[in-house]
């Protein structure tokens, strides 16, 4: 059995759902600071605060799932990615923080709201960066990381941390529009007819610089030409309807649909740079550990997982439908 | 000026590891509380327990988010700073962190929400289900995180094949030698922590006047849960040192304070002393004559083995593990002679108000967040100058990262986490001056969680929220 491979499907599995939820908390957050008015903010955190942290337990297991059962790569892209790494758990660590200390003050909370959402910006801004370097590429010699930790701070890993951004804003803001009620939804309304092009035009953008910048993208286009354009056509396709969706009378669909374009996404990636780990240098089975570890994690996480989606989906279920106004305990 | 990359990433990794286990300690000694309050408020329905129940989760709300957040830092630490070490030890210690995240994290993460803001969302027994389902959480949680570290101390299980680890074993891996005494020895301090932080809140509401069925209640089940565990912890501490004795000498070499292969007979038990590495030699110390001996070789001329048995590039640094023993060990002093004073007080009917014990009760709240930090520092610098013990030294574990780097990141983590730290003592503190009844006594619609968690609100006459009755 091809271990290397279901370790990075179980990697790859949990950085997307990472990307998807926390996606939508990092947006709502970064939309707090163009929301002026302090309890609609409130509304705003409440959303998210009951699940949040669930969400945010997806990176630490893509990270850990890494270090299991791709030491080799853990070990070079950890140092590459130094700086925006510990810039992003800095400010994941200032917004977690937030949302206790806010509920703490009534003068300050402006704070603690500005702490937050400068946070989600600034972590959103370096995953998309780290991204960004990703693709460009990292420089390695046999199992260690050999370039300059400056080396992502380069034009194509900007613009990959700008378009990531947007698409956070654009999933905070569907899901604000699902879970708010009136005068929020009309904010989220308003942020999703911004957000929604503004993130397709950049997701355009980026793929075409990638193209251009990476020659390891071309070949992945000529290698997989009908798969990649069938992802192309599907995201033509659900951005349609997502503009469509806006202000229509199901308050979800703009969000489902915001999280199909992800979903896409990722997909895309994927086919870009499997099968390698550090994307055109180091293939996944290069970087692999030995055949207990993938074992051991893997059976833990065929085991555990479903029961953490079920209790999940069962927090969810729990909080489930439009947030209260005065609050989860009213 | 320049520095040496390997001691910015050390002094980094140990600012940023010091600071997230005090919030853990926290965290699984007060969850262990709460679980219990609320199950003897599910049998009583005394309201006191429910009061108890709220003041407390609002503290361990705080301080489980500031883990949360400090403890992320950590899980990437092992490869931003030291890629060597995860590249080496990933295939071990990654799966067990791993099926940490898996089995406690989400465990912690799922249910939290449902025990911090879910009591008009589900019934009662549920709730006390999710607030156990936390408790778990954190034990699951200690127990891996034990068994990865303790595999640093006391590697099994594995062969090292081209520089990397490859497991043969998973079960030596796991319960590897030191794993089943370091585990109860942590779990104990946490809930000794729990036990000090509790009654040392219960006594000062005692000393002002304030909160005294409150106050009462909690400084009897916090000296009650202290009493029993601080004898357990005796016991196991004494295990956990011999058998740390049996496997890095050095380590209690240092621990001890005593440079020659010998000590001199018979042997005086020192309480300070400073070390002095570069010649191999204490330039004062300051001890209790014969203790060494008796305490040590249970004997009353016995000599104790110093630090030069080691060879110098194998030693840790004095100083540090012996500061960090006796930290531990003095404060472990006081809490049991506190513990027997607090059972002699209550047979005299004389506990909640003999002052002098509840000022010492008040003193010793942090006791336990200060004892378990003694504890992990005689762990982690008396297993230097190896990361993982005999395996892989610390300075070869470093990444390619310039100390400039390292020592600008340092200062990111300096700053912000006295930011995380000074906010969550002042709100710690505030709540505390508050009271109890800040926190409804009854989970009714009426007073929520967080309205208790906004006491700002509620003492506004104008404020949206009406103001619990007690």
């Amino acid at each position: 059995m091809n271990l290397p491979l279901l370790s990075a499907l179980f990697t790859a599995f949990a950085l997307s759902l990472y990307v998807l939820l926390d996606g939508f908390d990092l947006g709502v957050g970064a939309l707090l600071l163009a929301q002026s008015d302090e309890r609609l903010r409130d509304r705003m955190v409440d959303s998210i605060m009951p699940t949040w942290d669930g969400n945010e337990t997806w990176l630490i297991m893509a990270g850990v799932a890494l270090l299991a059962a791709f030491p080799i790569a853990y070990g070079v892209l950890l140092p590459a990615f130094y700086i925006p790494l510990i810039v992003m758990l800095l400010a994941l660590g200032l917004r977690g923080v937030s949302f206790e200390f806010r509920y703490q003050v009534e003068q300050g909370r402006r704070f603690w709201d500005a702490a937050f959402g400068v946070g989600s910006i600034v972590a959103a801004l370096m995953q998309g960066l780290i991204v960004g370097g990703l693709i460009q590429g990292v420089a390695v010699d046999g199992e260690r990381f050999s370039g300059s930790v400056f080396d992502v701070f380069q034009p194509f890993p900007a613009l990959t941390a700008i378009t990531l951004l947007a698409g956070y804003v654009l999933l905070g803001a569907g899901w604000l529009h699902l879970k708010a009620t009136a005068p929020l939804r009309e904010f989220a309304q308003r942020c999703l007819r911004l957000a929604a092009p503004a993130f397709v035009c950049l997701a355009v953008a980026t793929c075409v610089t990638a193209a251009w910048v990476q020659p390891g993208i071309r070949a992945a286009w000529a290698a997989h030409t009908i798969a990649l354009t069938v992802i192309c056509v599907l995201f033509a396709g659900t951005t349609a309807a997502l503009l469509r969706a806006i202000g229509g009378r199901v308050d979800g669909r703009p969000f489902f649909l915001a999280l199909a374009l992800f979903v896409l996404g990722v997909a895309g990636l994927g086919f870009g740079i499997f099968p390698d780990i550090v994307p055109f240098r180091l293939t996944l089975w290069a970087a692999a550990s030995s055949t207990l570890s993938h074992v051991f994690l893997l059976v833990g996480a065929l085991i555990v997982t479903p029961v953490v989606l079920a209790y999940s989906a069962f927090a969810y279920r729990t909080f489930r439908g439009k947030t209260p106004e005065a609050g989860w305990e009213a | 000026m320049s520095f040496d990359p390997a001691i910015l990433a050390r002094i980094q990794f140990a600012f940023t590891v010091s600071f997230h286990i005090i919030f853990p300690t926290i965290s699984i000694g007060l969850a262990a509380f709460l679980a219990i309050m609320e199950g003897l408020w599910l049998k009583t329905r005394d309201p006191l327990y429910m009061q108890i129940y709220r003041f407390w989760l609002g503290i361990f709300a705080m301080g489980f988010g500031v883990g949360v957040v400090t403890g992320i830092v950590l899980s990437f630490e092992f490869g931003l700073a030291f890629a060597k070490f995860g590249q080496m030890a990933g295939p071990a210690i990654g799966p067990m962190i791993g099926l940490e995240v898996l089995t406690s994290f989400f465990l912690e993460a799922g249910f939290l929400g449902i025990m911090l803001f879910g009591f008009n969302r589900v019934g009662p027994k549920l709730h006390f289900l999710a607030t156990c389902m936390v408790a778990l959480g954190t034990l699951l949680s200690a127990s891996w995180i034990l068994s990865a570290n303790s595999w640093m101390q006391t590697p099994d299980g594995v062969v090292v094949e081209h520089g990397r680890v490859v497991v043969t074993d998973w079960l030596k891996v796991i319960v590897n030698p030191s794993w089943p005494y370091r585990l109860p020895h942590m779990l104990i301090a946490a809930y000794i922590t729990g036990s000090f932080l509790v009654a040392g809140v219960g006594a000062w509401y005692l000393l002002r006047g304030e909160h005294q069925a409150f106050g009462r209640r909690t400084v009897s089940i916090g000296l009650t849960f202290a009493t029993m565990l601080i004898g357990c912890q005796v016991f196991v501490g004494d295990m956990l040192y011999g058998k740390m004795l049996e496997h890095q000498p050095a380590k209690m070499q240092a621990a001890e304070g005593f440079w020659e292969k010998q000590s001199q007979s018979p042997a005086p038990y020192y309480w300070f002393i400073v070390p002095d590495q570069q010649n191999q030699r204490n330039r004062f110390a300051l001890g209790t004559p014969y203790l060494g001996s008796i305490w040590l070789t249970h004997s009353l001329k016995g000599r104790v083995e110093g630090l030069k048995n080691t060879p110098r590039d194998r030693q840790p640094v004095m100083g540090w593990v012996f500061y960090g023993f006796r930290t531990m060990y003095g404060l472990a002093i006081i809490m049991f002679g506190l513990c027997i004073a607090s059972l002699w007080l209550r047979w005299q009917g004389r506990l909640f108000t003999t002052r002098w014990f509840l000022r010492s009760l008040v003193v010793m709240t942090p006791s336990g967040v200060i004892a378990t930090l003694g504890g992990w520092y005689l762990a982690e610098t008396g297993r230097q100058p190896w990361v993982i013990y005999n395996v892989l030294r610390t300075a070869d574990a470093v990444s390619p990262v310039p100390a400039g780097v390292l020592l600008s990141t340092l200062i990111a983590f300096v700053c912000i986490y006295a930011l995380f730290m000074t906010a969550f003592l002042i709100f710690t503190f505030r709540m505390i001056r508050r009271g109890p009844q800040a926190a409804p006594s009854e989970p009714v619609a009426t007073g929520s969680l967080k309205h208790a968690l906004k006491p700002a609100v509620m003492n506004d006459p104008a404020g949206r929220n009406p103001a619990p009755v007690e």
